[in-house]
């Protein structure tokens, strides 16, 4: 069965503002090392999928050159690819007018590869998964769309899909951002929310995304075609996406909200971690920058450098101060006498000699000056940064602050 | 009456379509390119359009994208001497496909039924 996936990566990412001033939102780095659109490109890696389209529209600049830097490891020989195709404006005079639209705006490239099955995915999500158990559920039960799923807390509805299925997986009701969502049968606490992960039968997608072109609409997988699928009848089934050993549900987060970003980083750490990176059967491919190991060293007078439940990526340097509860993207240095606690640093940030941080996330290359205090007083924090409802406060890549 | 918008670039089928179609009392608007006619659409608002494909300057595939995109309440039918293009994805934004003859009885009962599918489903 010849599959083509197609990872959307062109959403403006607005609420993830400042960390998208100058990026897509699969761009931002995440997890120290990383990029957001790093776990979704492994998981195809690990699903044995290996013919790949990245749509992108919006400031995609940094993530081209990710993907061209850390991922150029296909055989074009051997059939695969993973190209990165930007808004051509290929229809018409408009840019994509939603997810939707994003691939109707490049059928002529379907039509190129004629594929049997169409794996949607999104670029800014964060989790593991094989991606084939789903690809077999849907030929099993003749699927026209597959969605994959799994339970959520109520709380979260107005930011997801929520479904309703039958005894036999069969959706039978699909809500967008539903404020009053219908709660799972079983237990009333919860939702089953789409993971915005869609496996179409071809033919019958691009049926639907004709109709919707011609039709007043968001132009959106969401709010439009699968709401218009399930009221129709179509065969639109539901995959639950659980841990095939324990049947519990799997790690996965949209890193929609500033907020939600900040809780990512924090998954990661503590004993055991609900989003585990150090997985031996899941390694995390990326662009690695090189730079030498990591260094903690004591200071004289200002104590030894002191690192506590923390990520330290290669070519940080800690002297005599102290990382808490933090992650570390490479080239970070944290002078003597300074605190970092619950924050995340990215790459080429400096803190200077007593500074303190706490719940902050500072972007690249930013210089944080001796004795400055962020994170302790979000009165005097907002007058100069984005702090979001969470409490967490970030200053934007490359800020030099007095 | 109403108006149908031919597309061709050969000349003497234009003048074939125009002469039979005006006869049967539709009001008959031709263009030669797909571009002619994307260009026209910006003045005159046909009932239904009837598109060859293979044509110079911009053909039949891309001419229906932009109907598609500009005038979503204008249908097309494709109308060419190519079966091939019926499988292209592009092409199924037409409402029809019709193989094109001399003989226009088929492009006649496709003509009929868009119309009459329009006129149902506007308000």
């Amino acid at each position: 069965m010849k599959v083509l996936t197609l990872i959307l990566a062109g959403g403006r990412g607005e609420r993830l503002y400042p960390l998208t001033r100058d990026r897509a939102k699969p761009a931002v780095p995440f997890g120290g090392i990383y990029r957001i659109i790093d776990f979704t490109l492994t998981n195809c890696l690990h699903s044995g999928i290996r013919q790949i389209l990245i749509l992108t529209q919006y400031r995609s600049f940094s993530l081209e050159k990710h993907v061209q830097l850390g991922w150029n490891i296909l055989c074009t020989k051997l059939g695969e690819f993973l190209h990165v195709v930007s808004a051509q404006q290929r229809v018409d005079e408009l840019w994509y007018q939603g997810t939707a639209d994003a691939v109707y705006q490049n059928l002529y490239i379907l039509q190129q590869i004629r594929p049997e099955l169409t794996l949607i995915l999104s670029g800014d999500h964060l989790y593991k998964m094989d991606y084939r158990p789903m690809l077999q559920f849907h030929m099993d039960h003749c699927a026209e769309l597959t969605v994959a799923t799994l339970p959520q807390p109520k709380e979260l509805s107005r930011h997801l899909g929520v479904i309703e299925m039958d005894r036999e997986n069969r959706v039978v009701s699909f809500q967008e951002k539903p404020l009053n969502p219908r709660c799972m049968p079983d237990d009333p606490t919860r939702i089953l929310a789409s993971m915005g992960i869609y496996v179409f039968e071809t033919r019958k997608m691009v049926r639907r995304l004709i109709e919707d072109a011609k039709s007043d609409s968001q132009h959106d997988f969401g709010r439009n075609i699968i709401p218009k699928m399930v009221e129709s009848g179509d065969k639109v089934y539901s995959y639950v996406f659980r841990d095939p050993r324990t049947l519990e549900p799997m790690y996965w987060r949209d890193v929609g909200t500033v907020g939600s970003f900040w809780q990512a980083h924090m998954d990661l750490l503590g004993e055991s971690p609900a989003f585990d990176l150090y997985d031996p059967n899941w390694p995390i491919l990326t662009h690695e920058i090189w730079a030498p190991p990591a260094r903690i060293m004591p200071v004289r007078n200002r104590g030894n450098g002191e690192i506590f439940d923390s990520m330290v990526s290669n070519g940080c340097v800690i002297e005599g101060s102290s990382v808490v509860r933090s992650v570390l993207s490479p080239n970070v240095s944290v002078e003597a006498g300074a605190e970092v606690t619950d924050s995340v640093l990215m790459e080429g940030v400096r803190v200077g000699r007593g500074a303190r941080l706490r719940k902050v996330i500072v972007d690249k290359r930013s210089i944080i000056p001796a004795g400055r205090s962020i994170g302790y007083d979000l009165e005097e924090d907002r007058r100069l940064f984005t702090v979001c409802e969470d409490g967490v406060v970030v200053i934007p890549a490359d800020s030099i602050l007095e | 009456m109403p108006t149908v918008l031919i597309v061709d670039d050969e000349k003497n089928l234009l003048e074939l379509y125009r002469s039979e179609l005006s006869a049967d009392g539709y009001e008959v608007l031709v263009a030669s390119t797909g571009k002619e006619a994307v260009e026209l659409l910006q003045k005159k608002k046909p009932d239904v359009v009837v598109m060859d494909i293979r044509m110079p300057e911009m053909d039949g595939i891309e001419a229906l994208g932009k109907v598609v995109a500009r005038h979503k309440n204008i249908p097309v039918i494709i109308n060419t001497a190519f079966s091939a293009y019926q499988e292209d994805f592009r092409a199924w934004a037409a409402e029809e496909y019709v193989i094109k003859s001399s003989d226009l009885t088929e492009l006649r009962k496709a003509l009929k039924r868009v119309l009459k599918k329009s006129s149902s489903s506007s308000p």
